[in-house]
């Protein structure tokens, strides 16, 4: 474990008490400055994410409103949601919204990945024109669409009615209940795929080309080659990002905000949209923490298995 | 089929979805630079629709002169900046401190750092909202400062300590033989060798800044306090509503964030693949 300067140090003929020795044997050879480097950060942590969140979970047991005292009710708030249509609803429209986005940004992030990884001219460039979606500010992205699909002026509607003549009339994308969730999966979709390519890419290029020349040696055609090299190498990062995007995308506020601040009657109302309304439309706190913390327990499996994979990861 | 077809049919199937996909990324982005130059009449009318005719400024002029926007952005370049820099120094000594140096409790707070980067702000922007009115900083810039290194210092962390690991150990342990302390050896021999990631993590971090919208939402009313994202969206609901000047804010709002990942997109690329997710 000891490492030649950390050698080197112990041995220094610099007069050093008993007391630091053994400080040193307790709390590491460099605690010193390791403690000095991580403090901030572990007071950021304290400070911003910790204390907040454990004031969270008592919100959520108490009755409060905006600038009155808490009142304690125990479990309550959770119980009364668990019978509550308009959260039930939220919780269905929330897992449709994310397995539906999920599910198509990972077979697009793998067609983005496979196409750039072959032979063609100005890779690196069109690396960089696909990844724009995924850097350009949301609020951006969400606007430009809402602009798309508006129903008069938009231009998917002057598309698909003057210039294809696939529709008679347009859609009201965002204000009829049946296409409203399919508009706003797709912009998350069209936000975030981006990502899912360009890390399946960076896994892609870490697979040795010995094992593809074996397999075409072997007689392995093209599919053959995706199913048994490519995708087998991609484990890890294909539980990576899929579990990572499954977070983002369940919490995703600002999509459906922009778009249809849950509408209509309610037909994309997702559990964040749903916390916010309740927080800050309705200013009944503590239930709406509740509402965010509801799927704690489901939240925190998940986060449990990812961040198992990335420390893995990382250690590679 | 002949066998020169079939040898370069991958080839054509690979440009077909590179073009289906530069069209769906591309044409929102051309599609709201358009708009944005585009004269009230023409649009009204849905004549030339991909092209502005006249091409006019109209929509940029309104929009500096009528709206409060060049106040947003301002706010959001103080913000972003701010935190950006707080968030990338923190991050990067942080990082080093969990990535090189041995010390009690590093396994604890790097699996601390991890867990902190993937919860959600929609879990924690409540509470943050009453600690933040708690400091009396509601309602101010200092606020949205104080708050978005929650999300930002996790992600330098996180980004650098896989950028730290990838450094030979043994230059460090040469500096300190030639009589280097533990600082000096960071100071002098990894934070130089380390700079592009530290560049990339903090483009990163001002990003993710730049872009917030949830606790800018909820910790500003006052409106001339308001940021870019929250800013550009309230011209939805506001009295004042026109395609063409809010898509005039939507270029201006773009085009630092794609103007910094032009110029450094190798870095950025490298950065992302390199730390957040290596399998």
């Amino acid at each position: 474990m000891a490492t030649p300067a950390a050698q080197l140090r112990a041995s220094t003929p610099l007069p050093r008490t008993r007391a630091q020795i053994s400080l040193h044997r307790v709390l590491g050879p460099d605690y010193r400055l390791g403690y000095l480097f991580v403090l901030p950060m572990a007071i950021l942590v304290l400070a911003l994410v910790a204390y907040p969140f454990g004031y969270a979970i008592y919100l959520s047991m108490t009755k409060k409103y905006v600038g009155v005292p808490p009142v304690w009710v125990g479990l309550d708030n959770y119980i009364k949601l668990t019978w509550d249509g308009f959260f039930r609803r939220a919780v269905v429209n929330s897992f449709v919204f994310t397995f539906g986005s999920v599910a198509v940004k990972l077979v697009l992030g793998i067609a983005m990945a496979l196409v750039l990884s072959s032979r063609i001219r100005w890779r690196s460039f069109w690396t960089g024109v696909l990844l724009i979606p995924w850097v350009a500010p949301t609020v951006v992205s969400a606007l430009n669409f809402l602009w798309i699909y508006d129903y008069s002026l938009g231009v998917l509607n002057y598309l698909l009615v003057r210039v294809f003549r696939l529709l008679p009339h347009g859609i009201g994308w965002l204000s009829e209940p049946g296409t409203a969730m399919g508009s706003v999966i797709a912009v998350n979709i069209w936000r975030g795929f981006p990502f899912f390519g360009i890390s399946f890419l960076a896994g892609m290029k870490a697979i040795p080309g010995e094992l593809y020349e074996a397999a075409a040696v072997d007689g392995a055609g093209a599919l053959q080659r995706f199913f048994r090299v490519t995708l087998p190498g991609l484990k890890n990062i294909l539980i990576i990002v899929t579990l990572l995007s499954t977070i983002w995308t369940f919490n995703d506020f600002q999509i459906v905000y922009i778009l249809t601040k849950g509408g209509p009657g309610g037909a994309t109302q997702v559990l964040p949209v749903f916390t916010y309304e309740i927080a800050f439309g309705a200013q009944r706190l503590g239930e709406a923490i509740a509402v965010a913390l509801y799927m704690l327990p489901a939240l925190a499996a998940v986060i449990i298995v990812l961040a198992r994979y990335m420390r893995r990861g990382q250690r590679t | 089929m002949s066998r020169a077809l079939a040898r370069r049919l991958p080839d054509v199937t690979a440009y077909a979805f590179l073009a289906v996909l530069v069209v769906l990324v591309v044409f929102p982005f051309y599609w709201m630079t358009i708009t944005a130059l585009k004269s009230e009449t023409q649009m009204r009318s849905l004549t030339s629709m991909f092209w502005p005719d006249p091409l006019v400024i109209d929509n940029f002029r309104h929009l500096l002169r009528q709206t409060d926007f060049g106040a947003w952005f301002k706010n959001s370049v103080t913000v972003a900046v701010t935190s950006t820099l707080l968030a990338t120094a923190i991050g990067t000594v942080g990082a080093y401190g969990l990535a090189r140096l041995r010390f009690r409790g590093r396994a604890f707070m790097s699996s601390a750092v991890l867990i902190t980067y993937l919860v959600p702000p929609s879990i924690l922007f409540i509470p943050l909202y009453a600690q933040i009115r708690n400091l009396g900083l509601a309602d101010s810039l200092a606020g949205l400062i104080a708050a978005y290194p929650s999300f930002t210092v996790p992600f330098v962390t996180w980004l650098l300590m896989g950028y730290f690991e990838s450094i030979p150990e043994e230059l460090e342990e040469a500096a300190m033989i030639d009589g280097a302390s533990r600082f000096g050896a960071f100071a002098r021999i990894v934070l130089p060798l380390a700079a592009p990631g530290v560049l990339a993590a903090g483009l990163y971090a001002f990003t993710q800044a730049w872009n917030e919208f949830l606790y800018a939402l909820v910790f500003i009313t006052d409106v001339k306090l308001r940021t870019l994202p929250v800013g550009l969206s309230s011209f939805i609901t506001g009295d004042v509503y026109g395609w063409g000047f809010l898509m005039a804010g939507a270029v201006l709002t773009t085009l630092p964030v794609i103007a910094a990942y032009i110029y450094l997109q190798k870095y950025m690329v490298e950065g992302l693949t390199a730390g957040s997710v290596k399998g």
